[in-house]
């Protein structure tokens, strides 16, 4: 990182302890119940490129361990700076060698099965996705089109709208599914909610 | 060489290097004088000071293998002047200074920030910089001086004889 680079970037939170811990509760919230809304809030000052959520939850998750992927419009950005400085996090070139991965909104996603799927001796080695999308939305009725979702952690049933998300993801996702107790877990990020899908989540799609 | 960072930069100009390598040694008691106005306000930190090992490294001789010496404690942090609203792109102050003295990394970015600003840049070299470059350099005098009082001359034949010879050209 050069000093213009320097100059220009945001602060992360300003208690790092309770500030990650707050986001980091939003997160657990989001998986422990899945398809359910989630807002994040935080004072971080987010990057320009990336919705803020999604920049937020990655500063809370990321540390100097971790090995992350970004999607061409994030990387070489302000985001990985930012990301690079406050977390410490390694950025790599592979989807498959991360542990996280951040899709900007309108990127090409790469496959699911691109990432690291773990194995079935130790599942939890594979690759947590946060896809910035336009909006997530719990809608009753309405015409967008939406998506039921089954599995733990749902009572029922849920229904969740995501708008700006590639068509072809829900059937990525049943493949997902069907590797159980292996695949990615995903976060869909709008720009100040988040709405989580653990591997063990089913979609079914609504016309 | 290290020690080319405390010499007064004759007719260049002032490199972010060398007043980094200088702040990092200079004592808390000449930095907070020069500082304690801007020091006042508490900054937006992007980084709150932290301290840390650091693994300092090597080699014999200056040229031989590069080896682990040992840990050192080093603080850093980075800050933006000017309270919580600073102005976007303002000069970000960094520093990693020896030790656990969180004011003295603090001290330290708040000179590097300032002295990023051309405008400062002066007055700020002769109020701060100046003290540090001559405390500095006493210290080494007075390293120097330690050191010179314990110096053995060895005499050699070779050397006595080269001596001798030299005599004699002188002579004729």
């Amino acid at each position: 990182m050069n000093a213009n680079m320097l100059s220009t970037l945001g602060a992360g939170f300003t208690d790092a302890a309770l500030g990650s811990q707050a986001v980091f509760r939003s997160a657990l919230q989001a998986l422990s119940h899945p398809g359910r809304i989630v807002e994040l809030s935080h004072d971080a000052q987010a990057p320009s490129q990336g919705h803020g959520a999604s920049a937020a939850l990655l500063l809370a998750l990321l540390d100097p361990d971790c090995r992350l992927w970004l999607s061409p419009s994030l990387a070489g950005s302000d985001a990985a700076a930012w990301l690079r400085f406050h977390t410490g996090c390694v950025l790599v070139e592979e989807p498959a060698q991360a542990q996280f991965a951040w899709i900007g909104q309108g990127d090409a996603c790469p496959p699911l099965d691109a990432f690291a799927q773990g194995s079935d001796a130790y599942p939890d080695q594979s690759a947590t996705c946060v896809i910035d999308v336009m909006e997530v939305s719990a809608p009753a009725e309405g015409n967008l089109p939406r998506w039921t979702l089954r599995g733990p952690g749902i009572q029922d049933r849920t229904v969740l709208a995501v708008e700006g998300l590639a068509p072809a993801f829900a059937a990525q996702w049943s493949a997902n599914h069907a590797l159980f107790p292996r695949g990615v877990d995903v976060f869909l990020a709008a720009p100040r909610r988040i709405a989580g899908l653990p591997r063990a989540t089913r979609i079914e799609q609504e016309a | 060489m290290f020690h080319g960072f405390d010499t007064e930069p004759a007719a260049r100009p002032l490199r972010r290097a060398q007043w980094l390598a200088m702040l990092a040694r200079a004592p808390v008691s000449l930095l907070e004088p020069a500082l304690a106005q801007h020091a006042e306000t508490p900054p937006q930190w992007l980084r709150a000071p932290e301290t840390g090992l650091v693994m300092v490294q090597g080699r014999a001789g200056g040229t031989g293998e590069r080896f682990n010496l040992g840990e050192v404690t080093v603080t850093r942090c980075a800050l933006r002047l000017g309270g919580d609203a600073p102005q976007p792109g303002a000069a970000v102050g960094v520093a990693y200074v020896l030790g656990r003295s969180h004011r003295h990394a603090q001290l330290a970015a708040v000179a590097d920030a300032l002295l990023q600003d051309p405008a400062q840049q002066a007055a700020l070299d002769a109020r701060l910089l100046a003290p540090v470059r001559a405390h500095l350099s006493a210290l080494r005098a007075q390293r120097h001086a330690r050191a010179q009082a314990s110096k053995v001359e060895f005499f050699t034949v070779a050397r006595e004889a080269g001596g001798a010879d030299m005599d004699e050209d002188d002579s004729e």
